[in-house]
């Protein structure tokens, strides 16, 4: 403070003017403030009291209608229903006990809320109370015949959600509820609204930004009850946007019945682009049951199911891939010329390697196989052989350029990755070595080795149409509510496999005598074109002991432990339309637990999509009217 | 540091009382703005309030404890900080409501622009004291109290926050000419702010606009920005002379209002307690600001008149922009009612100002620091 006593000291005249004239205006300015006071509350006062008593203008939101999925053909999976709510406005009733109990006189099944017995609900309000939801038209009518008899009590017309296939899409669609905290504080939805509705699983989450819309808001007169007595201005809401998915409805109901095993999923796949024909996961859950806030019941119910309802499993299980996998070590033994077509091995039972000995299924031993019988009759040791001849690294090389170890990109949530083992990863994962009796495992898909049920149908679709890998979609485009596409989703090519193409065609050469071969695993594809080419397996949950016997009834064994089958086909082979997976979780063999799904769903589809034309379905078997477009392709 | 005697003495009892009376009328009115909100699990707004204003008492203190001599000469360092925190927000804040105010502090929320209103004062000061030599100032001297401002104002621009923007060139202004300037200088700056205005329409956003079209013309869109100013003035002429009463505001409690927790909270007020409530609150208000002034006055020097007279001016446009808004003689922009308001920024930026005007009180007889 340099110049602090010199200069510093304060002359008390010195702004003894400025303070005045501050004074002043701060004074005035008050005066001013004051006035204006006097003004509005005073002189306009009952002007006001009566605009705020009489002519209440309120802003309110208009919710809009959230936009609809279709199918491939343009017939809806999902759209909206109106649903009527019984609600009561406490500050217009003299007695809400007195309202419920004349609604229970007019209605014998009316139930009241829990919440309502406390009052808590109760406190203040001009906020309508839920007291039943979802009611059916002749309660709606009740109540409106009697309004006069019950005063606040009014009907709430919501629009809500209707999945029209149920169970059969709540995987691939996912379901609906207002947004939670967590995402509220979340950067993805940083344009959202407390309260808003949004997408919470599958298409719905995925593609709730084109879905959701724009609220639009009213100006409306509320009487002291806060009812609506008229609307003054109104900018409309905007609804959302339609989303066309590549699902086919019809093979997914297929899909659906078809699948009448407990858990597992199915999953259809178009080998040419990558779409998803079909997606089904059991168990599953009724997405309309979240409609309006799932019951604590249902919830309890479904979240302590052992089973995982909600779980996708064709996208967020892990299998083993067991003997589908033995054609991509069939390949990669061909491309690495460790083996050619002709060259045969010997397989005699077992192998031993070490002092472990690997059993083949077939206990008494193959004979000499050749590549097209090794996988036409599954052969362990074959495999096995080639296997240890290539190395574990050489093996997750192909496995990784095949798709596997790495999520597909499919577009909805909860896509898991599957485990491609390596030395690599054993040491960093473990710190220990990695096994040559290790290797043997992986050979059959066995062992570490995991993969998602979407990570080997697209694997197998890529074998079986030249080699191109697909990223799986399910979304074809985004349409205004007119019909006009707003954004297309082209199919993309994420890679080739990594091997020339004569090699494919002996691989599918042989996966066709699989099905098509008297002593073919896949037996139960044999149809009568003979245009099913396909692989079975078997995915050991636990393994068996050595001495156990292979004949052993899988129905002896607790569900738990019983195998995973496995079944994935792709059909016409020459030039496949579709590539079909199915995983029947704990159902034994693959060609008895899983081939005869798929049996139905590829004569279904041969039936009813490559036999007649698609354009006669739409008018034909399907019962949707809300069908609005032809096939497109 | 050695506490003199002297200054626990004089310390200054009368504002602090003014300003807990405010801040206890503040939390009963929060408590009927928020009555008709269901919290669930979440604390209600009167009770949050409370511990802002807890720590806004302990920031009072740090700010009547530590000497505003040695305050005005770190002058430039205090500004140079809470300036980098206004730039770490530019980088990383947080945006709500479409700005970018907030700055996120291990779980605790504030608002650098707040703070700035303080430390530009003190850094003004601290020029000022620096070059003080008796006479007013002309041009030249004009140009790094200019930069002191516009570096700051244009920051806050860019959030965007208009209002805040504003309060800063005002507070600039009444400060400047305050501490004395020549009339051409004063000349100059009017001119230069009114050839700026024009400009300043390309500056705002869509929002912003509307907000002083509105303000012009509220009954123009009912719907949007105008409905904010229209259903203030219902509340508060429906107060009418005595008040709908506490808790029974229909404005309020059919939540016709707007941010009637912060923002608006007078509104709330004014509906439920009429023209005597706010009247009350006014006289109260005005005796807080009086007395500043006359700490002011009183001061034992130069920078200490300075200090108290900023810090005294703070609480005078909070009051008058907010009160203005509400009452529909000013636009829409978003500054909080000193005390009442729900905020934490705001609050333990207003008490700090408290303390300042205390810190100046209770040293008016202590010669040597």
């Amino acid at each position: 403070m340099p110049n602090h006593d010199k200069l510093n000291r304060q002359d008390p005249s010195f702004f003894k003017t400025r303070f005045v004239i501050v004074g002043c205006l701060i004074f005035f300015a008050f005066c001013l403030l004051g006035g204006r006071v006097w003004y509005l509350q005073v002189l306009r006062g009952d002007e006001l009291r009566t605009r705020s008593e009489n002519n209440r203008i309120r802003v309110e939101e208009i919710k809009p209608l959230r936009g609809l999925i279709l199918d491939r053909y343009g017939a809806t999976l999902v759209d909206n229903h109106p649903s009527f709510d019984i609600a009561v406005i406490p500050q217009e009733t003299e007695n809400v006990g007195r309202a419920v109990e004349l609604l229970h006189e007019f209605s014998r099944d009316f139930c009241p809320p829990a919440t309502l017995a406390d009052g808590t609900a109760l406190r203040r309000g001009y906020t309508p109370v839920t007291l039943e939801r979802d009611v059916s038209w002749e309660k709606v009518a009740l109540v409106e015949t009697y309004s006069t008899m019950l005063p606040g009590v009014i009907i709430d017309v919501v629009p809500v959600r209707n999945y029209t296939m149920g169970d059969a899409t709540a995987h691939a669609l996912g379901y609906v509820g207002e947004i939670s905290r967590n995402e509220l504080q979340s950067p993805a939805y940083r344009d959202y609204r407390r309260g808003a509705i949004v997408g919470k699983s599958g298409i719905e989450r995925t593609m709730d930004r084109y879905l959701r819309g724009k609220s639009g808001g009213a100006q409306v007169e509320v009487n002291v009850a806060g009812r609506t007595l008229d609307v003054l201005a109104k900018v409309d809401a905007v609804p959302g946007l339609n989303v066309v998915t590549t699902l086919d409805k019809g093979l997914q109901q297929a899909c659906w019945e078809a699948f009448d095993s407990p858990a597992g999923s199915v999953v259809v796949m178009d080998p040419n682009d990558g779409s998803i024909l079909a997606m089904v996961s059991k168990p599953s859950y009724d997405p309309n049951l979240f409609n309006r806030g799932i019951s604590e019941a249902d919830w309890e119910r479904f979240s302590s199911d052992p089973r995982a309802p909600f779980k996708n499993r064709a996208l967020s299980a892990h299998y083993p891939p067991a003997s589908l996998i033995k054609p991509l070590i069939a390949a990669a033994a061909l491309d690495q010329g460790l083996i050619t077509g002709e060259e045969t091995i010997m397989c005699l039972g077992s192998l031993s390697v070490g002092d472990r000995t690997f059993r083949c299924w077939g206990r008494k031993g193959h004979g000499a196989l050749n590549l097209y019988q090794a996988i036409v009759r599954s052969c362990d040791v074959y495999f096995y052989t080639l296997g240890l001849q290539m190395g574990i690294d050489v093996i997750a090389e192909y496995a990784y350029r095949f798709g596997l170890g790495k999520v597909t990109g499919v577009e909805i949530a909860g896509e898991r990755p599957g485990l491609v083992p390596s030395t690599q990863w054993k040491r960093q994962r473990f710190g220990e070595p990695w096994h040559r009796g290790e290797t043997v495992s992986v050979s059959i898909g066995q062992g570490f080795l995991s993969a998602t049920p979407l990570q080997l149908v697209r694997f197998y679709a890529a074998m079986t149409n030249g080699g191109v890998l697909y990223q799986p979609r399910l979304v074809e485009r985004v349409e205004s509510p007119g019909g006009d596409i707003v954004e297309s989703f082209p199919a993309i090519e994420q890679g080739r496999l990594p091997v020339s193409r004569e090699h494919l065609e002996q691989v599918k050469r042989a996966l066709w005598g699989a099905v098509n071969e008297p002593r073919g695993t896949g037996k139960a594809l044999l149809r009568k074109e003979r245009d099913v080419c396909g692989k079975t397996g078997t995915a050991q949950v636990i393994s068996m002991p050595d001495d156990d016997d292979d004949g052993e009834k899988q129905k002896d064994i607790p569900y738990r432990f019983r195998d995973h089958a496995l079944f994935v086909c792709s059909v016409p082979c020459d030039d496949p339309l579709i590539t079909v997976m199915v995983v029947v979780e704990h159902g034994g063999h693959g060609g008895s637990a899983a081939a005869p799904i798929a049996r139905k769903i590829v004569d279904w589809y041969m039936e009813n999509r490559v036999m007649r034309a698609p354009e006669s379905i739409m008018t034909g078997s399907y019962d949707d009217t809300s069908t609005r477009r032809s096939h497109e392709d | 540091m050695k506490i003199d005697r002297r200054v626990l003495i004089n310390f200054d009892w009368i504002l602090p009382m003014l300003v807990l009376l405010l801040c206890g009328i503040g939390l009963v009115n929060l408590y009927s703005a928020g009555s008709n909100i269901d919290y669930g699990n979440v604390t209600p707004h009167y009770v949050r309030q409370l511990y802002w204003i807890g720590l806004g008492l302990v920031m009072m203190v740090v700010a009547f404890s530590i000497d505003y001599r040695l305050m005005v000469r770190y002058g430039y360092v205090l500004y140079t900080l809470s300036l980098m925190l206004l730039l770490v927000l530019f980088v990383c804040g947080e945006v709500t409501h479409g700005s970018q105010r907030w700055l996120t502090l291990g779980g605790f929320t504030m608002q650098p622009s707040e703070l700035i209103k303080l430390t530009m004062i003190i850094a003004l000061v601290k020029y000022v004291d620096d070059r003080y030599e008796g006479t007013s100032f002309g041009l030249s001297d004009l140009f790094t109290p200019f930069l002191l401002l516009l570096v700051p104002a244009l920051l806050i621009l860019k959030q965007p926050d208009l209002g805040t923007a504003f309060f800063l060139v005002l507070l600039f202004l009444s400060f400047v000419l305050f501490a004395g300037i020549r009339m051409k200088a004063f000349l100059f700056l009017c001119a230069s702010s009114l050839a700026l205005l024009p400009g300043l329409w390309f500056v705002m956003k869509d929002y912003q606009k509307e907000r002083l079209v509105m303000f012009l013309n509220p009954e123009h869109d009912p719907l949007g920005a105008g409905y904010h100013i229209i259903q203030s003035i219902i509340a508060v002429g429906s107060g009418g002379l005595i008040g709908k009463g506490y808790l029974k505001g229909t404005q309020s409690q059919l939540k016709f209002l707007p941010e009637q927790q912060t923002d608006f909270v007078f509104s709330v007020f004014a509906e439920e307690w009429g023209f005597i409530g706010v009247i009350v609150v006014l006289v109260i208000f005005l005796s807080l600001i009086l007395w500043g002034l006359n700490v002011a006055r009183r001061a034992r020097d130069y920078s200490g008149l300075l200090v108290a007279y900023g810090a005294t001016m703070i609480f005078f446009f909070f009051l008058f922009i907010n009160i203005g808004m509400i009452l529909g003689i000013l636009p829409v922009v978003g500054i909080p009612l000193p005390f009442m308001s729900y905020g934490g920024s705001s609050m333990v930026v207003l008490m700090m100002a408290a303390g300042l005007i205390m810190n100046v009180s209770m040293r008016r007889f202590v010669l040597q620091p």
